[in-house]
This record gives C-alpha cells, sequence and structure tokens, in this order.
C-alpha cells in the first residue's frame, strides 16, 4: 500500500495511479485538455499542474503523467497553481481565440476572454486522435509532423497516413474542438480527413452499414473471415440464413463467440 | 546540426584586437556579473573556457549571456535567439511555442514603435511560466531563460527601445545547437532530431537522420558503446534512455518496410581516392566521399566488409546478415570493393600513378599485443590471441574443439565476447581472469551481466604471470593476487601483486584478450618513419591528414583498439577533410561547444519519473550451442514509448559576430 497526502487528506492506495487518478477519487476536480481516461497520459496542455513538495521547496508538475510514490505530498490548489493554469491558458487562448473549447477552460481559468459566437474549431494539437489513432484503434494512421529543429518555420501539426486509416472515426469522436470531421458523401460513401471511403453492404439485408476499409481490419486482426464480418448486427441478432454464409463460417463464427 | 558559421573558414584563432580576454558582462549559470561596476569580482571561474576563441560581442545561451564588447546590442541579439530557439520548440506543449511566439509577437511591436513597459512585463511573466511549467529540458532550461536574463540586466536597453531611442537591428548572428548526448557522440549523431522522429511515427525520416553520420546503423545499434547513453541528462531523474537501441529500432524497422537504399551523389567528380581496409573507417569515408562524387576504390584483406565487425564480434550480438546489408548498400553507391586483396606492401607512388588523388588508411589494430607474459612467445598449443579465436568462430567455427578448461586474460569487451564464444562452442568451464575488480572492468556492464548469467566465471584481482607448457603443450597459467593500490594516469586504481601469492591453474585452453596492435608490415621502411609515432599511424586529430602528402587516416590504425563509433566519426571527418584538399580548400571543423559543460542548465524543476522501456532478451537456456542473437530490439511501439522519454536538451547559442564592416555576414536574424 502507498500512502500518499493530497490537500491534507490522506489517501492509502494501491500504487501505480497517477496524481490526476487519486486526486479524481477524492472528487478534486483538476482542468484537463489533452488528457482522457482510455489513453496514455501525454503532459501537453499543461492546465492539469500540481505542486509536489521535494524537501522544503514546492515544485509544479502535470498531474496527468506523474505517478505517485510512497509518501508524496502534493496539493491541487494554491495561488502559484492558480497563476501557472491561468497562463497556460492565457497563452491557449492566445493562440486559439477563435475556437470555443479553449475560449470555455480559459474563461473558467480566470482568463479574460472575449465573448463571441464563432468557433473556428482549429486543431491544438493536443495529441488525442493520435493517441486513440495508435492505442485504440491500433493502426497509427496519425502523426505529429514537422516537429523539432529540422522543419524551421514549419507550424506542427497532425499528418494523415491515408494507406492506414480504416475509417473508424475513433480521431473525430475524441477531438475536443470539432477540427476533425467525419461526414457521409452521398448515401454510400463516408469522408474523413478528406478522403472518401466505400462503405460495406450487409451481406444478408444489403444494408452500407460500415467502411470497407474498417470491416476489413476487423477481419484480419480477428481472423473472423470477412463474410462474416460483413452482417451488420440487427441481422446478426436475427440469425443468419445459411445461404447467405456457408457452413465453415458459421462453425467459426460460434466459435468466436 | 551544427551549422558551420563563414569565420570557420579563415583563420579562427585570430581575435579582433579591441576584444578583451574576459567578458564585461555575463549572467552564466545564473551568475550575474558586471565588470562594467568597479570592484567588481573576477569572473575566470564564471566563463566557459572555450567561448574565449568565438569571436563575438555578446552571445546568448542556454545557460546565460555572456557579452564581451560594449557595442553588443542585447535586445537585437534577444531578438534573434528568439527567432532561433522557436525553431527547436516542438509545439507539443501548450507554454514553450505559444510562449515563444507571444514574446516574438511582441517584438514586433517594439519594431512597430508601439511597445509599453506593460509588454516587458508580460515577457518576464511568460519567461517564467516557461521555465516552471514547460514539458521538455529545452522549454524549461533553454527557450526563455537567457531572454528573462536580459530583462533583468539590461533593462535600460529595453526601455531604450519602447521610448524609441533604440531599435532592432541585424547585427549579423550566428548560431549552434547541440545537446550533451550529441557532444559525447564520438560520431555527433543528431541524436535528439532522430529521436524525435522516431517519438512521431517517423521512422525512416528518423534513419535518414542517422545515416548523415552514422553509416551502418543497425551494426552500431547493437554493438555501440554508447558514450551518449551515459552523457544522458535523464538519469538524474531515473535512468538514461536507451538511445542505441532506438537507432537499431530505426534500422529494423526500415529492413522490416522493404529496405531502403542509400543516396547516390548529386555530380561525379574526377577525382579517384584510394582506400585500404573496409571497416567502419573506411567505409563511413567511403560513403561520404561517393556522396561527394569521387571514384573511390577500396582494398580489403579479408573476405568480407566490416572489419572488426565482421571479425571481432560474434552472431549472436550482431548477426552478419545485417552488417552485411549495410556494407552491400554502400558497395551499391557504385564504390569499387576489391576483398580477399590485402595490400602486402604500399607504394603510394604506384597508387598515385593509377590516378588516386588521395589515399585513406584505415587497416585497423588486428594484431593481438604481447602481454609480456613469461613464455608466451613459444608457440604454445593451446594459448590463443583474442582476437584471432574471434576470427576463427566467424570464419572457421567448425574447427575449434571445445576442452574442458579455458582462461581467458583481460577485462575488456573482446575478453567478455571470446568467453561468451566459447560458452557457446561447449567449453564447460569458461572462466576470465582479470587484474582488477568489476569497477575497473572497461568491459560494458550489461555485456559482463549477461556473461555472469551464462555461466562465465569472473575471477578479479589475479594476473598471470608464465604460461607453462610441456614439449610444446599448455598445461597451466602461472598467476598471482593482485591488490588495488593508488589510481593511475587513467584515474582507475592500479593493481599491485600480493607477495607470494603466487599460485598454478591448469589450463586446457588460455586466450589472451589484452589489447590489439596494429600490423605496420606493409609499409616500407621510409613510408613506416614517417607514418608511425610509436606502433601506431599518426594524424592530425582533426583532418586526419599524415605526414605523407595526400595520405589520410583513421580508426583503430590511429587511436589503437577504439570503438566503432570512434572509427565511423573518424572516417566522416576524414572523408570531409579529403574533399577539402581535392578541392584546395582549408578545412579545420570547429566544435563550439567543445570546453563548455553542455549538462549545465537551471530551472531542472520535478519532471515525473518513467523507467526505461526493458528490451526483451533470449532465455539463457536457448543460448547455448548457438549464435542466435540475444537481444530482440524494441518494436514500433516500444521504440516510439522510449522515445518519449526524451527531455529534449537542446544547448542554443547565438551570438553577435564580431568581424570588421564590410566582412559582416548576412545574418539570419531581421530587424528594422
Amino acid at each position: 500500500m502507498i500512502r500518499i497526502h493530497i490537500d491534507d487528506q490522506t489517501v492509502e492506495t494501491k500504487g501505480g495511479g497517477s496524481i490526476l487518478t487519486e486526486a479524481g477519487k477524492l472528487h478534486i476536480r483538476i482542468p484537463t485538455l489533452c488528457y482522457h481516461e482510455s489513453l496514455s497520459p501525454f503532459g501537453a496542455c499543461r492546465l492539469c499542474v500540481v505542486e509536489v513538495k521535494q524537501g522544503r521547496r514546492w515544485d509544479l508538475t502535470t498531474s496527468c503523467n506523474t505517478e505517485i510514490v510512497q509518501g508524496m505530498i502534493v496539493r491541487t490548489d494554491s495561488p502559484e497553481i492558480r497563476r501557472s493554469r491561468k497562463a497556460a491558458a492565457e497563452l491557449l487562448y492566445y493562440k486559439y481565440p477563435r475556437t470555443r473549447a479553449i475560449r470555455d477552460i480559459a474563461e473558467r481559468l480566470g482568463v479574460r476572454v472575449t465573448q463571441t459566437k464563432e468557433d473556428a474549431r482549429e486543431c491544438i494539437l493536443c495529441g488525442l486522435c493520435v493517441r486513440a489513432c495508435q492505442e485504440i484503434v491500433g493502426v497509427n494512421a496519425l502523426r505529429f509532423e514537422d516537429r523539432g529543429p529540422d522543419h524551421p518555420g514549419e507550424p506542427p501539426r497532425i499528418g494523415y497516413l491515408g494507406d492506414s486509416c480504416i475509417c473508424c472515426g475513433a480521431c473525430a469522436f475524441i477531438c475536443p474542438t470539432g477540427y476533425i470531421r467525419m461526414e457521409p458523401v452521398g448515401a454510400d460513401r463516408r469522408m474523413i480527413w478528406e478522403r472518401v471511403f466505400e462503405m460495406g453492404a450487409c451481406r444478408v439485408c444489403g444494408k452500407k452499414f460500415a467502411p470497407l476499409a474498417q470491416l476489413e481490419y476487423l477481419s484480419r486482426r480477428s481472423d473472423i473471415p470477412l463474410a462474416q464480418v460483413m452482417t451488420c448486427i440487427t441481422c446478426r441478432e436475427a440469425g443468419i440464413p445459411a445461404s447467405v454464409v456457408d457452413e465453415k463460417d458459421w462453425v467459426s463464427m460460434h466459435q468466436h463467440r | 546540426m551544427r551549422k558551420q558559421h563563414p569565420i570557420g573558414k579563415g583563420d579562427p584563432q585570430k581575435i579582433p584586437s579591441q576584444q578583451s580576454r574576459f567578458p564585461l558582462v555575463t549572467t552564466w549559470g545564473g551568475r550575474f556579473i558586471d565588470r562594467r561596476i568597479k570592484n567588481a569580482p573576477t569572473m575566470a571561474d564564471n566563463f566557459p573556457g572555450k567561448l574565449e576563441e568565438l569571436p563575438f560581442k555578446g552571445i546568448m545561451t542556454w545557460n546565460g549571456i555572456v557579452v564581451r564588447h560594449e557595442d553588443a546590442d542585447i535586445p537585437s541579439l534577444t531578438y534573434a535567439y528568439l527567432r532561433e530557439a522557436r525553431k527547436i520548440s516542438c509545439g507539443e506543449c501548450s507554454v514553450c511555442m505559444i510562449g515563444l511566439d507571444r514574446v516574438i509577437g511582441i517584438f514586433r511591436k517594439f519594431i512597430e514603435g508601439t511597445g509599453t513597459i506593460q509588454d516587458l512585463k508580460e515577457i518576464e511573466e511568460i519567461a517564467y511560466q516557461v521555465s516552471v511549467n514547460g514539458k521538455c529540458y529545452f522549454g524549461r532550461s533553454a527557450a526563455l531563460v537567457p531572454v528573462a536574463d536580459a530583462i533583468k540586466h539590461f533593462r535600460q536597453d529595453f526601455l531604450a527601445l519602447i521610448t524609441g531611442k533604440r531599435v532592432l537591428i541585424n547585427r549579423g548572428y550566428e548560431f549552434a545547437v547541440t545537446a550533451p548526448c550529441i557532444e559525447a557522440c564520438p560520431a555527433s549523431l543528431p541524436i535528439t532530431a532522430y529521436i524525435e522522429k522516431i517519438k512521431n511515427f517517423q521512422f525512416r525520416e528518423s534513419l535518414e537522420l542517422i545515416r548523415l553520420q552514422c553509416i551502418l546503423p543497425g551494426v552500431i545499434g547493437r554493438t555501440c558503446t554508447h558514450p551518449c547513453e551515459t552523457a544522458c541528462i535523464r538519469q538524474k531523474i531515473d535512468e538514461s534512455l536507451s538511445i542505441r537501441l532506438l537507432k537499431r529500432a530505426a534500422a529494423d524497422e526500415d529492413l522490416k518496410e522493404g529496405a531502403s537504399s542509400l543516396p547516390l551523389p548529386r555530380k561525379e567528380k574526377p577525382e579517384k581516392v584510394c582506400i585500404i581496409g573496409a571497416g567502419p573507417a573506411g567505409l563511413a569515408a567511403a560513403y561520404h566521399l561517393r556522396l561527394f562524387g569521387y571514384g573511390v576504390t577500396i582494398f580489403e584483406g579479408l573476405s568480407a566488409m566490416g572489419g572488426m565487425a565482421a571479425v571481432g564480434i560474434p552472431d549472436y550480438r550482431l548477426p552478419k546478415e545485417v552488417l552485411f546489408h549495410e556494407t552491400n548498400l554502400i558497395k551499391r553507391m557504385g564504390v569499387d570493393v576489391f576483398l580477399n586483396r590485402g595490400v602486402d606492401l604500399l607504394k603510394w607512388d604506384d597508387l598515385k600513378e593509377q590516378g588516386f588523388k588521395a589515399l585513406f588508411l584505415s587497416v585497423g589494430a588486428h594484431r593481438g599485443g604481447d602481454m609480456g607474459l613469461a613464455g608466451e612467445n613459444d608457440l604454445v598449443d593451446g594459448f590463443e590471441q583474442g582476437i584471432d579465436f574471434l576470427r576463427k568462430v566467424q570464419e572457421r567455427c567448425s574447427d575449434i574443439k571445445p576442452v574442458r578448461k579455458v582462461f581467458i586474460l583481460g577485462g575488456g569487451n573482446v575478453a567478455i565476447d571470446c568467453a561468451r564464444s566459447c560458452l557457446r562452442l561447449g567449453f564447460s568451464h569458461v572462466e576470465i581472469l582479470y587484474r582488477r575488480s568489476r569497477k575497473e572492468m572497461p568491459a560494458l556492464p550489461e555485456e559482463i551481466d549477461e556473461a555472469l548469467k551464462e555461466g562465465v566465471k569472473i575471477r578479479y584481482l589475479t594476473a598471470p604471470l608464465r604460461v607453462k607448457s610441456k614439449w610444446g603443450r599448455l598445461e597451466g597459467l602461472e598467476c598471482v593476487k593482485m591488490k588495488l593500490g593508488d589510481p593511475d594516469h587513467t584515474g582507475r586504481r592500479k593493481p599491485v601483486p600480493v607477495a607470494g601469492s603466487s599460485f598454478t591453474l591448469k589450463a586446457d585452453k588460455v586466450i589472451a584478450a589484452t589489447g590489439q596492435e596494429v600490423d605496420a608490415s606493409f609499409l616500407t621502411e621510409q613510408d613506416r618513419k614517417k607514418l608511425l609515432r610509436g606502433n601506431k599511424v599518426w594524424a592530425d586529430p582533426l583532418t586526419c591528414q599524415t605526414d605523407l602528402e595526400g595520405v589520410f587516416a583513421g580508426g583503430d590504425c590511429v587511436t589503437g583498439p577504439a570503438t566503432l563509433i570512434e572509427a565511423l566519426g573518424m572516417g566522416n571527418r576524414a572523408a570531409r577533410s579529403i574533399d577539402a584538399y581535392l578541392q584546395g580548400k582549408p578545412y579545420r571543423p570547429q566544435n563550439f561547444f567543445a570546453g563548455i559543460d553542455t549538462s549545465l542548465q537551471r530551472n531542472d524543476g520535478f519532471l515525473p519519473t518513467k523507467q526505461a522501456v526493458r528490451v526483451r532478451l533470449l532465455p539463457e537456456s536457448r543460448r547455448m550451442g548457438d549464435f542466435i542473437e540475444v537481444e530482440a530490439g524494441f518494436t514500433r511501439n516500444e521504440a516510439m514509448e522510449e522515445a518519449r522519454r526524451c527531455l529534449r536538451c537542446y544547448r542554443l547559442m547565438v551570438w553577435e559576430v564580431d568581424k570588421p564592416k564590410e566582412e559582416q555576414p548576412k545574418g539570419r536574424g531581421r530587424g528594422t
């Protein structure tokens, strides 16, 4: 058991968690922008800073990616913490004044914000999409580009590798500003990152229900024959007529269940 | 990574006369000293040594400002610094890059003449926030630290900017970037940059950067002694980054993705260069010379390219497919390689007649050195040199008959390689004798650990005295116990024999792995006099030039037995030097950071710890009887995870060039 102190509360915990998750258990709210509980912490937005006691000194650190250690003394609110959070939010607001998600969080952290209805939905480089694509989907279709000393002048951006993309839409779902959008193109196609994907039709009812690339990926990853994956959920629950799927597929499908 | 500045091409030693030896003002390391004020303390200890040689009026570095000339324009220098810093900032965290953008924006206001005192306060606040809340060490300790210094200590100059008494002007600036790991690397690989690429899933781009300075990435990624990791700042927090394995990951990934080829020269040049020895130094030189467009011919005495990497490193550490793939890539650029064609007697004049304009000697150090043991030169059956043994393991493995008891003399990597090879060949008792203790052992610690795990025994503080033999057959080894005395010139404690402690070990085989020498028998008597100093070839450490016109040398034959990466670094340098020689231009590489402690930094703050990703190793039970590679290397995701641990300790220096007006270079800093 690890014993830590957060804001005068003593917590005993199994360890392995971050300050942010431990504080969450105590119902302490820490602002975050680039954090998602299903993804590895990134420490990019610098809004979740807390202070950790180092000898006599209090040092700032990001709570999302700081693992707790035995005897750690943490405080989640102080003038210094509020000042740093506000400064980080101010800089984000300076860079992306036209994006509503940024305005909202900046305002909450005490930045004076000009009220407007406008929402430019800019990419704020929080990296949520990159991590979701790598860690959850597992295809690595997104990455940061133009970073570091080799790209002077180029602003960093999210690079899209269309060949790896399966059009699952996880990046669009997780994007906090709405910069990434997945849109239908006509009745049977779908577009993401300006690439158009064909939709696969259900083998039973013929409904176009999911991008073909995604179904192929699922089949590849799970070793379930594509024919079987290409049955929409409604038809699958209704039971599949033997005329559509051959016997061998049936057997393997039941094994998988 | 490093920018060659125009002055380097002239005479770097000459410092303009009006400039004094000591700086006027420094904030180096956060200690402010102003010599313009009476009774200021002396600052010999507050002035990084080698900056003296750099012709600058004022310099802004990650660790503070140094001003040498009253005329230096600090606000303009600050603006130039900001623009360079902005290029290094990665934009990963929200404070550093946006902070720099904001400060540059404020400087634009100064240029337009709309700045206010409030703006100075804002710069100070941003600088403070970036230094306490930046994600990496570039942000925390370099991005705005000297800018804050400038505003604090040169406030008058900035106020003059606001009131319009001063304007930002371009005085001509130069800059240099490095990091502690890059400084530690003998071949100056752009380490931070290639790690950044791996972090962002750009393995191919990463390999391209590695290949700029290291033409055998897969080989070095497996065998390097990684001085970079020893210099890594991360070990102050938890442990060093696995830089070697990251380089290997970039090379492995390239092989998986279908092996890219090397670039071809853009323009052919008529001159031909001859290289003797296809080891790391020779290959590195060949690659760069070929890329410059020269015709390159290599003569190699062995049956394969790679030198020591081919015959000195066993397969369980470096599978030869990797080496041969990488050496063949160089061959495919149009380098003529003649294998099994050692030079018996070198005649430089004959080669010149054949049209070669320059010669690069990289013959290595392939002859086992004498240990000074009694009876070691008696041609005893069962007594062998380590380097000969390893070559036999490589070339005629089946010829080696395992015996029961083998003793290996020495504590370096060759000794460990011999011992681990012996175990794999089926020797039942493998023991290393080393005259000092584990702490002084020069072999890589991880190699020693693996050897012990596999069952190698190490007897410390034991030195051999005499090889005992009967009728030419080895019988045993007379040894003496040692104790550690005072430190010698290498800083290690010198072993001293304990009187009356000699004893005899029965041995079936003894392998001496205590050092190698250069085999200089291929040189004529006359050349030997000119080229050799002691038993090594002498070459200028910077230009690799020998005392013989048109002859350059590098690698183990110059340094004595050293590491692959050192040889590779010398090969790189030799190629540039040969190019300069053939083009009739002076060559003098400048290391702007020589003598400056790049590990220094201000504002470390608190950083979350994260242990290094552990690399998977072959289970010990599967290692014996075979030479399967032990280390698995990182997978893609493991490499990316490890790369994310990099703290990005970029060190940036920007200086205002001190030059006569007419020679003023076109700087990158722009002003009004």
